[in-house]
């Protein structure tokens, strides 16, 4: 008879397979999604930042979809370090396949000004020095949202979200994260699906901070395997069971563990400590739209 | 007492805590459904508000009988109609208990109320935060026969709809808010209550978007064979009309004779199994 409390046998599989999904139906929930929110928000479009990668291309290509490509602007914000004409030939790709207005504003005046204000400014931590990108390109969005009246749609995914690979208060800034649900190679087959031309979808990630960037190699795991790592986590499977069942050491998988745990501060509100009645963060408990 | 007539299912969206625009919703829609000629009308869990409340819902809840309960007996007197909606429902007692309540209304002004017995407190749910669960199975004597009222993650326990099924009801009424991910439980459950009862069963879902959770419709009216009599949309606004015959209640139940079967002792053994769980 078998031991009704052993796991075995009653773990998930952790195959390709099980990240698999209805892409119709994704895309249905997150135009919905996208659509509704806008027309509850009373704003006139969206506005996102458009980087020629797969993360990007999807949100602009569904924000489309939603609502009309007329009434979403992709901004496209290079700079000198990390210029790519490749990715701004995708971005371009991408605006003119599903109609997207665009506007390509050189960042690297605004960035350098900054850091000449910076008394302890150093040009050698390419980790601050990114982060200053991606939150200097936060500040273009929010303005042009400011100023038409626009939602910012983010583009962040569900693997870098949990292992908390972004920067705090830069690319992850927006009103709506369509693809938060989503792990990045998931965001890979819906690409796939919605028609995001294959050389953006099959492109290596890059968050673009500094020259020659790559996520994969930065992480140490390819996506295809964190992805698998995260459902583990995510279906609340042991450690070990997840590192036998993909044959991993079991060392990586609770490193990446340890990451998602301790990247919360970058997902949540500031923390504050519990002086009143109903506190923001803690018991402040009000619905969103 | 009727033995035939027509339910309409009104799976609509709510606006956020306005029970204004929410009743005059729910005017439109019995006013259409009346023309159909539909008898009784039903809306979603918590339809005079909307689902997701949070703090709000303690400012919105409200004693039954109360303002929005008599708004819409107006609506049912002036149709001719039995109407079912949901509502927050504020203790009688005291001053922030609330509970997730269903209310029957008829031609003829309130009829009854039913609190939510199973509070969903897990994954997106923290039902039990704000409400207090309901201690009593409900089914009411109506014209159209006595009709029995439970509310979404209720149908998850068999042992409230047999309750009610076993008062007398032979139409079970389930008002619903259940988010997409959840559609196959509730697809085989409507129908597993109907058949397992030899009763009908009235689902009504919300539909619409509240903080991020996508309601996917799908409302239903069951037959006591578990035949599908009609189904509204997924996803969107809908109103469709079904028609209950009760007489074919009686040769469901001598072909599938689950009440005939039903053994009590059984109870006694749940009741033990349950609490050592």
């Amino acid at each position: 008879m078998p031991n009704p409390i052993s796991n075995k046998g009653r773990t998930l599989k952790l195959t390709q397979n099980a990240l698999d999904l209805n892409w119709e139906e994704v895309k249905t929930k997150i135009t919905r999604f996208i659509r509704d929110y806008v027309e509850k928000s009373k704003a006139k479009g969206i506005v996102l930042g458009l980087s020629g990668g797969v993360d990007s291309s999807t949100a602009a290509a569904l924000s489309a979809m939603a609502i009309g490509g007329n009434k979403v602007l992709g901004l496209m914000l290079p700079e000198r370090e990390t210029y790519s004409p490749k990715d701004l030939k995708h971005a371009e790709l991408v605006a003119e396949k599903f109609g997207i207005k665009t506007e390509k504003i050189d960042i690297t005046p605004a960035l350098e000004a900054l850091e000449k204000t910076i008394p302890v400014f150093d040009p050698e931590d390419k980790l601050c020095k990114g982060n200053l990108k991606a939150r200097i390109r936060m500040l273009y969005l929010y303005y042009y949202a400011n100023k038409l009246n626009l939602i910012v749609c983010g583009s962040s995914d569900k693997s870098e979200t949990m292992i908390g690979y972004f920067t705090k208060w830069g690319d992850v800034a927006a009103d709506i994260s369509p693809l938060m649900d989503l792990y990045k190679t998931q965001v890979r087959k819906l690409a796939e699906y919605i028609g995001v031309p294959d050389e953006i979808v099959e492109k290596p990630p890059s968050p673009m901070l500094w020259p020659g960037q790559t996520a994969e190699e930065e992480i140490g795991i390819k996506y295809e395997t964190l992805d698998l790592i995260l459902y583990g986590l995510e279906h609340f499977m042991k450690t070990e069971e997840i590192a036998d069942q993909l044959g991993l050491q079991k060392d990586l998988v609770e490193k990446v563990k340890r990451r998602w745990q301790m990247m919360e501060h970058k997902r949540r509100m500031p923390l504050t400590t519990k002086i009143q009645y109903r506190t923001v963060g803690f018991d402040f408990r009000l619905p969103f739209t | 007492m009727k033995q035939n007539f027509k339910v309409a299912l009104a799976q609509i969206s709510c606006h956020k805590g306005d029970k204004k625009a929410n009743i005059q919703k729910i005017e439109d829609y019995v006013e259409r459904a009346r023309r159909q000629g539909a008898e009784l009308v039903i809306f979603p869990e918590l339809s005079l508000t909307g689902y997701i409340l949070r703090d709000e819902l303690y400012g919105l809840a409200e004693k039954i009988p109360g303002q929005s309960t008599i708004a819409v007996e107006k609506i049912a007197r002036k149709y001719g109609t039995y109407i079912v909606f949901g509502m927050p429902e504020l203790s009688e007692k005291a001053q922030a208990t609330l509970y997730n309540t269903a209310v029957l209304i008829g031609p003829k002004g309130y009829i009854g109320k039913y609190r939510k017995m199973y509070l969903p407190t897990h994954s997106v749910f923290e039902e039990k935060r704000y409400f207090r669960q309901g201690y009593q199975a409900e089914a009411f004597e109506t014209e159209l026969g006595k009709l029995g009222l439970i509310i979404c993650y209720d149908i998850f326990f068999p042992e409230v709809s047999r309750l009610i099924r076993l008062e007398g009801a032979q139409l079970i009424i389930c008002i619903s808010a259940s988010p997409a991910v959840r559609r196959t439980f509730f697809e085989t459950l409507t129908v597993a209550r109907a058949i397992e009862n030899t009763s009908f069963l009235a689902y009504v879902n919300l539909v619409g978007i509240e903080d991020g959770l996508q309601f996917w419709g799908g409302s239903r009216l069951i037959g006591p064979n578990g035949k599908v009599i009609a189904a509204a949309k997924y996803d969107e606004e809908d109103l469709v009309i079904g028609e209950i015959n009760y007489a074919e209640i009686g040769p469901i139940e001598a072909f599938v004779p689950t009440l005939r079967d039903l053994r009590a002792e059984l109870f006694d053994k749940l009741k033990e199994k349950t609490e050592k769980l």
